[in-house]
């Protein structure tokens, strides 16, 4: 048997290290390697997180589940990551679902004035605490007869203060944040309801007019009065193809505080799907912003910005419709970013066991390939089900790592199939040079995994993740940090809208595409994070949307870099 | 029935008794559909002429048509007292015994008729399973399109099956086929710690077993569990060099893996021993492609389509044919293949949608 090392006997020296070991900074892999080669276990823990529960931070996600198996009960709890205050300490929004007065009346009425319904926002305080600050900031009223799910995070007015739009099965709600703590519906104004069961939404800015424009992904035609039970001997919820698709919507800004509804003239609502996620990327490189949208039990939508304020449909010539079998996916959650550092985007999407979560790799020519297996990704995720999804330098070793919230769909899907299970404890995958390997998250227990959101909540240099729990409390990990440098990049648009959303930032042979949208139902840090490893300096090379090619070089690692986008070019 | 109605001739012509035209009137009224009034007239027969075994046969075959089998058993049972040889009275008093769940009963008389339709169904109620399987394997030679038949040779084979496998537990407990049993029962379950336990105490007995690793693998394939599953199939391969299955199950796990220069050895191995099988023909194509390896894939997809046009795996092969034109800039011909690919799809009812 292998001998364990304990603090008791830590005393028996380890073979010395190589010399040439000890002239360079030890990276978390570096360590986790030499003592792998010499045959020990670990004497400290390898776990990349520490899981907190942050004084203040109380919120307790309700989606009452009913007897009717409601499927709009299983796929809620979105969660933002943003400095509504601009005090430059991340806050965090979460969505609640809310309650049925009566699940076995319709038509249905679900209960938001309880403040146990309500979505919450908690604002951070210097010393890592939250305050519950949803009533004074106008966030209470979360809209009677609104089911929650999700939430998108941006500038849309441009005013330096970032806006909420949050996603409802009944009508959505966009908040005007009003820079002194507080924010109004202005909804009806902006004309952004949407109707219907609305999932993942986010802004960008498809036409660079420097407004963000935004995008809504609806799952289905569904209500309680059309609602099936499925299963035989255990009743459970029913999959997507039992109820019919629907159409996802495009709202563009007209810059007055009011949007447009394009989703018809721009080619968006020519194809219904059941989509539940949505990302954006320029994957063919010629300035405009393309949307990528999840979709579950069918084949996925790649809808390639013409950059006439039409959009065309390419999934399945450019190769992301389906798995390199053919097959369609449960597309749940997805990322767009690039993970292979060869400055392309490529596609993640989260799906269901038996599957494999899809990464489609950006083949340079508008085509993509599918790396699922390359990657890794067959051992790691056949077995799990996944949502809320990141690509992020978790250990700033210059390679994006995987992130991925995860639990079945079927809340009692042990007693259908013992092989699966309901709850699950996130996937933490580590990037070695495009193929990912599982670490240790210092997640131990399972969750119901529905959102995640991605940013670095204490300013250390070092991604976070808020994950959220279907039914249960959210969970904070916090990077327990390392010895990487680091860089995080904040865009201020002066052409390009304000946040620089849709630049293509490339810092030391990385990219990054800006944006505060993807994973599932959630938004993001709008910060760019670069994981520099042993690099003290870096180059910074900003293609922001309006055209502006900005290079910035010997820039300090370990920083917080707020880059101005040029007046004139 | 004819035997039945020679006789009734017979006697007829011999003496025109009473009860000789009571059978008779019964005989017409059955004829005619009247057959309460079959019954009465053959019960009057046989009241007057007990001895009569005819009338109590046709009392017996009124009473079956009218699905009564309970009151046709004593008249059919009294007609093969009197007259053993009369087959259609066996065969008549088997079917009603069997209906009424009286199969061991049965059996005698349906063995007296050669009847093996309903002799197998009765050997099978009867628990006589070894001679159930038999008997039904011989009936479907007769009728093999008879589902109703191939619905009691498949319970025959699967409850002889489970009565040997019950057998073999009780027997040999702690045997390494015991526990490999146990472990196909677990697997079924999905129960997968309780199956792996199983499998790993048989291997432990009788390491060498052929297939044990190969279920063992399957196992862990259906969980998913692909590395452990990749494993077993290469140890089966090593036990059994010959058997394209192993090799093509760890081929399959190996592109799971993302180890597609491995998974095209085992599969071009299990292609030599085992040549023009569809699902080794596409793996291999899948691992060539995967590989970079685009001519092989081509090869491999090509050669698939040669032996299926219409199947799913036909789809599959022309989908990742028209990725690697697409790739190659063949554009005309991706667009062809993914002509293919759809028109396979629209025929098989695919929409684009997971059946999940």
């Amino acid at each position: 048997m292998r001998p364990r090392v304990t603090s008791a006997n830590l005393a028996i020296a380890p073979p010395e290290p190589k010399k040439e070991c000890m002239n360079r900074q030890f990276s978390r892999r570096d360590f986790l390697e030499t003592f792998a080669a010499m045959g020990l276990a670990l004497p400290i823990s390898s776990a990349m997180f520490d899981v907190k529960h942050p004084r203040g931070l109380d919120f307790n996600h309700v989606n009452s589940p009913t007897p009717q198996k409601y499927l709009i009960e299983t796929m809620g709890g979105g969660v933002a990551l943003f400095d509504y205050n601009n005090d430059g300490l991340l806050d965090i929004f979460l969505v609640n679902s809310g309650q049925l007065a009566n699940p076995m009346h319709p038509p249905e009425t679900f209960d938001r004035h309880d403040p146990r319904n309500w979505n919450r926002l908690y604002r951070q305080n210097p010393d890592g605490s939250f305050t519950d600050v949803t009533k004074e900031a106008g966030l209470a009223n979360a809209g009677d007869g609104n089911y929650g799910m999700g939430v998108a995070v941006g500038d849309y007015d441009n005013d330096g203060f970032p806006d909420l739009y949050v996603t409802n099965y009944g009508k959505n709600t966009l908040y005007h944040n009003n820079g002194d703590g507080t924010f109004t519906d202005v909804t009806a104004k902006a004309g952004v309801a949407a109707g219907g069961w609305s999932c993942s939404a986010g802004f960008f800015d498809y036409d660079n007019d420097g407004r963000l424009d935004l995008f809504v992904t609806r799952y289905m035609i569904w209500d309680t009065q059309h609602s099936k039970i499925c299963g035989a001997e255990w009743q459970t919820y029913c999959p997507p193809a039992e109820f019919p698709s629907t159409t996802n919507i495009l709202y563009r800004n007209r810059g007055d505080g009011t949007f447009e509804d394009v989703s018809q003239r721009s080619g968006i609502a020519s194809l219904k799907g059941r989509s539940l996620g949505v990302s954006f990327a320029d994957y063919d490189d010629d300035g405009f912003t393309d949307i990528f949208v999840s979709n579950d039990g069918m084949r996925q939508f790649l809808f390639h910005n013409n950059g006439d304020g039409t959009f065309t449909e390419r999934a399945l010539e450019a190769g992301t419709a389906l798995t390199a079998d053919g097959k369609p996916l449960s597309g749940m959650g997805t990322v767009f970013q690039d993970y292979d550092n060869d400055g392309r985007p490529d596609i993640l999407v989260t799906v269901l066991p038996r599957e494999v979560y899809a990464l489609f790799h950006n083949d340079g020519n508008g085509s993509f390939s599918y790396r699922s297996l390359q990657a890794g990704l067959g051992l790691l995720s056949a077995a799990s089900s996944g949502w809320g999804a990141g690509l992020e330098d978790f250990d700033n070793d210059g390679w994006k790592d995987l992130f991925v919230a995860q639990s079945h769909v079927l809340d009692n899907v042990e007693q259908i199939d013992h092989m699966l299970h309901y709850k699950e404890p996130p996937l933490l995958a580590l990037n070695h040079h495009g193929r990912f390997e599982r670490a240790d998250s210092g997640i131990t227990s399972a969750i119901a995994g529905r959102g995640a959101a991605f940013g670095d909540l204490n300013n250390d240099g070092w991604m976070d993740v808020v994950v959220t729990s279907l039914g249960g409390e959210p969970l904070v990990l916090l990077n327990r940090a390392g010895t990487g440098h680091w860089l995080s990049v904040s865009l201020r648009g002066t052409r390009s809208n304000r946040d620089g959303l849709g630049a293509r930032v490339q810092v030391n042979g990385q990219t990054r595409f800006a944006t505060t949208a993807g994973s599932y139902i959630s938004s993001s840090d709008k910060r760019l994070h670069f994981g520099l490893g042993t690099a003290e300096l870096a180059k910074v090379e900003i293609h922001w949307p309006s055209g502006v090619h900005q290079v910035l070089e010997g820039v300090k690692a370990d920083q917080f870099l707020e880059v101005r986008e040029p007046e004139k070019s | 029935m004819s035997a039945v109605l020679l006789s009734l001739l017979l006697a007829l012509q011999a003496s025109p008794s009473p009860a000789l035209q009571h059978l008779h009137a019964g005989v017409e009224a059955e004829k005619s559909g009247q057959l309460d009034a079959a019954v009465a007239e053959f019960q009057k027969a046989t009241d007057l002429d007990p001895k009569l075994a005819s009338a109590f046969v046709d009392l017996g075959g009124v009473y079956i048509e009218k699905h009564d089998y309970a009151a046709a058993i004593p008249p059919l049972k009294r007609a093969v007292e009197l007259d053993p040889s009369l087959e259609g009275a066996h065969r008549l008093l088997g079917y009603a015994l069997l209906a009424q769940g009286y199969a061991d009963e049965a059996i005698p008389h349906l063995e007296k008729t050669h009847d093996v339709d309903a002799l197998g169904i009765a050997l099978l109620e009867a628990g006589r399973l070894p001679d159930a399987v038999t008997v039904l394997q011989k009936a479907l030679v007769q009728n093999p399109n008879d589902p109703d038949l191939l619905y009691y040779y498949g319970r025959a084979s699967g409850l002889l099956s489970k009565q040997v496998f019950d057998e073999l537990e009780a027997r040999f407990p702690d045997s390494a086929r015991a526990h490999q049993m146990m472990a196909q029962d677990y697997a079924a379950l999905r129960d997968v710690p309780a199956a792996e336990r199983e499998f790993l105490e048989a291997l432990r007995l009788r390491p060498q077993t052929a297939g044990l690793h190969l279920e063992f693998g399957e196992l862990y394939a259906r969980a998913q569990q692909w590395d452990k599953a990749a494993e077993q199939f290469q140890l089966e391969a090593e036990i059994q060099p010959g058997s394209a299955e192993a090799f093509y199950r760890q081929g399959e796990a190996l592109v799971q893996l993302g180890k597609f220069h491995e998974a095209r050895e085992a599969l071009l191995h299990s292609d030599q021993l085992k040549q023009d099988m569809p699902e080794t023909l596409y793996m291999l194509g899948k691992a060539a492609a995967m590989d970079g390896d685009d001519a092989l894939a081509q090869r491999s997809w090509a050669h698939l389509l040669r032996v299926e046009k219409d199947t799913p795996l036909a789809a599959q092969a022309h989908f990742g044919l028209a990725g690697i034109y697409r790739k190659q800039g063949r554009a005309s011909d991706a667009d062809h293949e993914m002509e293919e690919f759809r028109k396979l799809q629209a025929s098989a009812g695919h929409t684009g949608d997971s059946p999940k």
